[in-house]
């Protein structure tokens, strides 16, 4: 596909999609009505793919136009300035370092997002655990402990150079919500690893591989019960699990209520939202899902070293997609356990005797077709990387784009997170300055972004921050910890008798906010600072650019100000930390524990200040 | 004892307030003071103490394997639906018939239920079924979210404007917030917190009106009223302001200032408006509560209950309520946990054990200050389970039991419609999901009289009140 050509993604996006999307707009003389507001892009730089998809939106929005109709533009947007560099990357990854901000000024914003999208996995968190033994069966018990995969997936966000794909990871990972905290199942490190595997493995590849994936996967079936979901039994009254069928459509992939294609909700007659589905297509639905359980193939067995007498399987189950053939489950069965029925869901029929894979391949493909899929999902990732409140042109951009990459392809995620980043509404620094821009950044965000800046290491190798779930104490969240299914926060959350709510905006990340998690957090991060953080205060960070420029108070404030805000930090607000800073005497000569305490100031301050914690 | 103190604090917290109101020139209803604001007096008995405490019960509680049928003919039918063994004995989700009998709940004289249905708590519900023979609990059977009263033909009818019912019946988030709200999520204010905000004039302090132990629920957040937030500890001090940030006392000073100073940015006014809140009360809360020695043992003999730490600092915040300025009061504690899909029965006992004892616990605190009928608890849960089993546990439902417990509840009997045991009877919507014969805003309207709401503001802390044909059930004194 022709992805590398920034050009033809966008316009092709734009002619396949707009009957669906935008039917206003459908024309080539749509596209070019929009010529108001030849306001430029980052001062002359123009993005191509920006704008034609923008174009293509109908109404624009804020977006700027070329002048002259059919006027060559430049083929690479860059940054201007290092904050427009750390802004883009700070939205894309989990930190930015000089060398990155070097970097994208030079390229371009789509060439080093391209080259972050081309980069393989680095080490999987499978990979890690086997490095550690994690997998194996010692007296140690790794097979009933969850901490392996806390320090697996720290490791992960802490470590992996490939920050860009982490960074969607987790933000999939919050849609796509397994949590180890709710696991019950043995092998929880592994099987966490596993399905935070997949995620990455589909990060930037297609919506509908990572949703089969998903629903296959031996820990979402543990946490949304697919795992052992027997069919209906008309005798004693038995019914399917429904849970899965449930979450799978509100959650995972069309939600509640019929959508536009630009996130907003169609309404009927009266004005209320469409509902997506009813009860009956959720008991309906639930038949597909039925005859599963883990697969066993391949499995040893070894007893318990601890002496409990208890048989302990090896990690193969957690592995490995679940699977409707009895004969490879831990108790082997006679008989399929799989429904039998017809099933009839969102106008869509699986006829009875339909063996299980084609079941759930009509199931899986008609979510993932349903118009509502694109706009869901787009909101939602505009969401965690970029704004809580996006435009609904923005949406529907981007909505349009998992509906077709350009080149034919529904689902393309790579296509879409990319449009995601390099929207106008992301870059342009006239929306963005809007006092509505931005979102909250979530706390493991900030803890991450602290350690990957700042050098941080881990004494033991493991980054043993353990679960930080505890509010007023920790961060209330922890990665891969989602107290439910619902995520740590609803993309609809409104904060109660907040402006966010008297000017009509949601604030996902609020959710997490309250008078004992502020406290918890800044309480949290002062010890990590200056002390370290995890067990035995493992996780340090080292400062060492930062103490080389510590007797420089001005100085030392602007690079923390750039690598943790993109240099948002306002005049006013470095008035106010530099009387703290300056109350700490240092030279070039001073001893680094002094300069060290200037330093601490310095990045907790900001990383406590409202313009850090709403990234914009 | 610290009036003093916390007058100077609030009068602080409300001039900063002020200043960024208008500032900000929006959204007046966040800038709640830590003074009390003095508008009409919204209850005639001004001057006493009153509480009531939600307990929530998130994941959507089976209530069929809370209470019990326990006569033999319900018993039979239940163990017939449920995987019960030969001759009364446990299988699949159904415990044998003797293991109930230590909790079977005595009908009182005169009271008839459904099919002569009589009920048995959970076995690991000693304490409460104490409480029941005390007359200090009762149950309340098959409430739910309602609009108006439907019956099984109303709710299949097409026709929504005749027979309205609650938007996204059957999914967590949504009850849960209709539960709260009467309203699917992304409301914004609860009945606890509209409660609350009649109930602010009657406090010195309003930010205590409504106080969570639990993390944000909007159940007690009202159109002013706030949900103050606490942990079982009590309240967090921000350290780096409390002491020198590393050393300094300017470090502390500035970021004391960047934690409350006002902004413009919308996301950040808002962060800053909670930081400052957070700041502001700690020092009340840590005072108030460090005067508080209570006996009662919140902590079992092993095991964890989260429940119960919850209960506890709201406990020591009701004996507080002196030096924290407060006369009514809306707390909300909450237990995780209750979606069994799956393992339904290895892991429901131990959260009824967890129920059991918390509450217990609670009730003898309240005993122990000499509020126990001027403190009443109740359970409220996303939805209730079908009665139909999957296997090994059961899925998401719409009416659903509860308790509710205090000196001032009317207990030893049963309140409400007992549905018949049954999948196929018109008061279950299929499955055994309950058709809900008395609406979460009849139970919130007890309560909320009992409390202090006038009949004449019923509506606006539960608006569809008056499409029900009583607003007291008749639960409290």
């Amino acid at each position: 596909m022709a992805l590398d050509s920034q050009d033809n993604v966008a316009r092709s996006a734009c002619m396949h999609a707009s009957p669906e999307v935008m039917p206003a707009a459908g024309s080539a003389s749509a596209v070019h009505a929009e010529t108001r507001a030849p306001q430029r892009l980052f001062n002359g730089a123009i993005s191509t793919l920006a704008l034609a998809t923008a174009a293509c939106g109908g109404d624009g929005g804020s977006t700027a136009a070329p002048g002259t109709p059919g006027a060559p533009v430049a083929t690479v947007a860059k940054p201007q300035s290092d904050s427009e560099a750390a802004q883009f990357i700070l939205r894309a990854g989990l930190s930015v370092s000089d060398a990155d901000i070097k970097s994208i000024k030079a390229n371009g914003y789509e060439p080093w997002l391209d080259a972050q999208l081309n980069s393989s996995i680095s080490q999987t968190g499978t990979a890690w655990l086997t490095a550690q033994g994690y997998d194996q069966v010692t007296t140690k018990a790794y097979f009933d402990n969850s901490y392996p995969g806390d320090q697996m997936i720290w490791t992960q966000l802490m470590t992996s150079p490939d920050s860009v794909r982490k960074r969607v990871a987790l933000a999939l990972s919050e849609v796509f919500v397994v949590s180890l905290s709710l696991l019950n199942i043995r092998w929880p490190g592994s099987a966490i690893a596993h399905y935070w595997d997949q995620l990455n493995a589909n990060a930037f590849g297609n919506f509908r591989t990572l949703l089969e994936d998903v629903t296959l996967n031996p820990a979402m079936g543990d946490f949304l019960n697919t795992r052992g979901n027997r069919k209906e039994d008309p005798k004693t009254g038995r019914q399917p699990d429904e849970n899965y069928a449930r979450e799978v459509m509100q959650l995972f992939t069309i939600g509640l209520h019929e959508l536009n294609q630009d996130g907003t909700a169609k309404l009927d007659v009266s004005g209320k939202p469409i509902e997506t589905y009813t009860n009956d297509d959720v008991t309906n639905l639930a038949h597909v899902f039925t005859g599963y359980d883990w697969d066993y193939t391949g499995n040893v067995n070894t007893s318990d070293p601890r002496g409990t007498g208890r048989t302990i399987p090896s990690t193969q189950f957690v592995l490995q997609p679940m699977t409707t053939d009895f004969a490879k489950w831990q108790r082997p069965q006679s008989s399929s356990q799989h429904s039998d029925l017809a099933a009839t869901f969102l106008g869509t029929t699986v006829p009875a005797n339909t063996p299980a894979s084609q079941s759930l391949k009509i199931a899986l493909d008609t979510l993932f077709n349903h118009p509502n899929a694109g706009p869901f999902f787009a909101k939602q990732m505009i969401q965690r990387l970029v704004t809580s409140n996006p435009s609904p042109a923005y949406v529907s951009r981007v909505a349009a784009v998992f509906g077709n990459n350009g080149a034919g392809v529904r689902g393309d995620l790579r296509a879409v997170f990319k449009v995601i980043l390099l929207d106008d509404e992301a870059l342009n620094s006239a929306a963005n300055s809007d006092p509505r821009f931005g979102k909250l950044r979530e706390p493991v965000l900030r803890l991450v972004q602290w350690g990957r800046t700042f050098g941080a290491t881990s004494t033991s190798g493991t980054w043993d921050l353990g679960d930080l779930s505890e509010a007023g104490v920790e961060l209330s969240q922890s990665p891969l910890r989602s107290p439910s299914v619902f995520n740590f926060f609803r993309p609809g959350y409104v904060p109660p008798n907040s402006t966010a709510a008297a000017n009509s905006l949601v604030a996902p990340e609020f959710q997490l906010v309250n008078e004992t998690t502020i406290a918890g957090y800044v309480n949290y991060m002062t010890s990590a600072i200056g002390s370290g953080a995890g067990r035995n205060r493992e996780v340090k960070a080292q400062y060492a650019d930062e103490i080389a420029i510590a007797h420089d108070a001005a100085a030392l404030l602007d690079r923390v100000s750039l690598l943790l805000t993109a240099g948002q930090i306002s005049a006013a607000t470095k008035a106010t930390i530099r009387t703290a800073l300056d109350a700490v005497i240092v030279t070039q000569t001073s001893a680094d524990t002094d300069k060290l305490r200037r330093v601490y100031l310095a990045v907790l301050l900001v990383m406590a200040s409202p313009e850090y914690l709403v990234q914009k | 004892m610290h009036i003093g103190q916390m007058n100077q604090i609030s009068r602080r917290a409300f001039l900063r307030r002020s200043g960024q109101l208008a500032v900000m020139g929006t959204a007046s209803s966040w800038a709640l003071g830590l003074a009390g604001i003095s508008d009409a007096a919204a209850f005639s008995t001004y001057g006493d103490y009153k509480a009531l405490v939600c307990i929530f019960l998130y994941g959507g509680n089976d209530h069929n394997s809370t209470i019990y049928p326990y006569d033999t003919a319900n018993y039979d039918l239940y163990s017939a639906i449920r995987g019960g063994g030969a001759g009364q004995t446990a299988g699949g989700l159904t415990p044998a018939r003797a293991d109930l009998a230590a909790t079977a709940l005595a009908m009182p004289a005169g009271q008839v239920l459904t099919n002569n249905i009589q009920y048995a708590l959970a076995p690991q519900m000693t304490r409460l079924k104490t409480l029941y023979d005390q007359g200090m609990m009762a149950p309340l059977l098959n409430v739910g979210p309602l609009v108006v009263p439907l019956t099984l033909d109303q709710y299949k009818s097409s026709n929504l404007t005749a027979y309205p019912r609650p938007a996204n019946l059957f999914s967590h988030n949504d009850q849960q917030s209709t539960w709260q709200s009467s309203a699917p999520e992304g409301a914004t204010d609860g009945w606890g917190g509209r409660m609350g905000d009649l109930a602010l004039s009657s406090n010195t302090n309003s930010l205590f009106t409504c106080i969570s132990a639990t993390g944000n629920a909007v159940m007690l957040s009202g159109t002013r009223a706030l949900a103050y937030e606490v942990t079982p500890s009590g309240a967090i001090p921000v350290k780096g302001i409390n002491q020198r940030l590393f050393g300094t006392t300017q470090g502390s000073a500035a970021l004391n200032t960047l934690m409350t100073e006002a902004r413009s940015h919308l996301l950040e006014a808002d962060y800053n408006a909670i930081s400052q809140r957070s700041i502001g009360a700690e020092g009340v809360v840590s005072a108030a509560l460090s005067q508080v020695n209570l006996a009662t043992n919140f902590t079992p003999a092993a095991g964890r209950n989260k429940l119960a730490e919850q209960l506890s600092v709201v406990a020591k915040l009701i004996a507080a309520r002196q030096p924290m300025g407060v006369s009514r009061q809306v707390f909300m504690v909450s237990l995780n946990g209750f979606d069994t899909h799956d393992f339904l029965p290895q892991n429901h006992p131990g959260l009824m054990d967890q129920v059991d004892f918390a509450m217990d616990a609670f009730y003898q605190a309240t005993v122990e200050m000499g509020v126990a009928s001027q403190v009443t608890a109740f359970t409220a849960s996303d939805f209730g389970r079908t009665l139909a089993s999957n296997g090994d546990g059961s899925d998401h439902g719409w009416g659903s039991h509860h308790f509710v417990m205090g000196g001032a509840v009317q207990g030893g009997r049963f309140y409400g419609q007992a549905p018949q045991i049954s999948l196929t009877t018109p008061d279950q919507v299929g499955q055994g999901r309950l058709l809900p014969t008395t609406a979460v805003d009849q139970y919130a309207a007890t309560l909320a009289g009992w409390f202090g709401v006038a009949p004449s503001e019923l509506s606006s802390v539960v608006p569809n009140i008056g499409n029900f044909g009583t607003a007291n059930l008749g639960f409290l004194d």
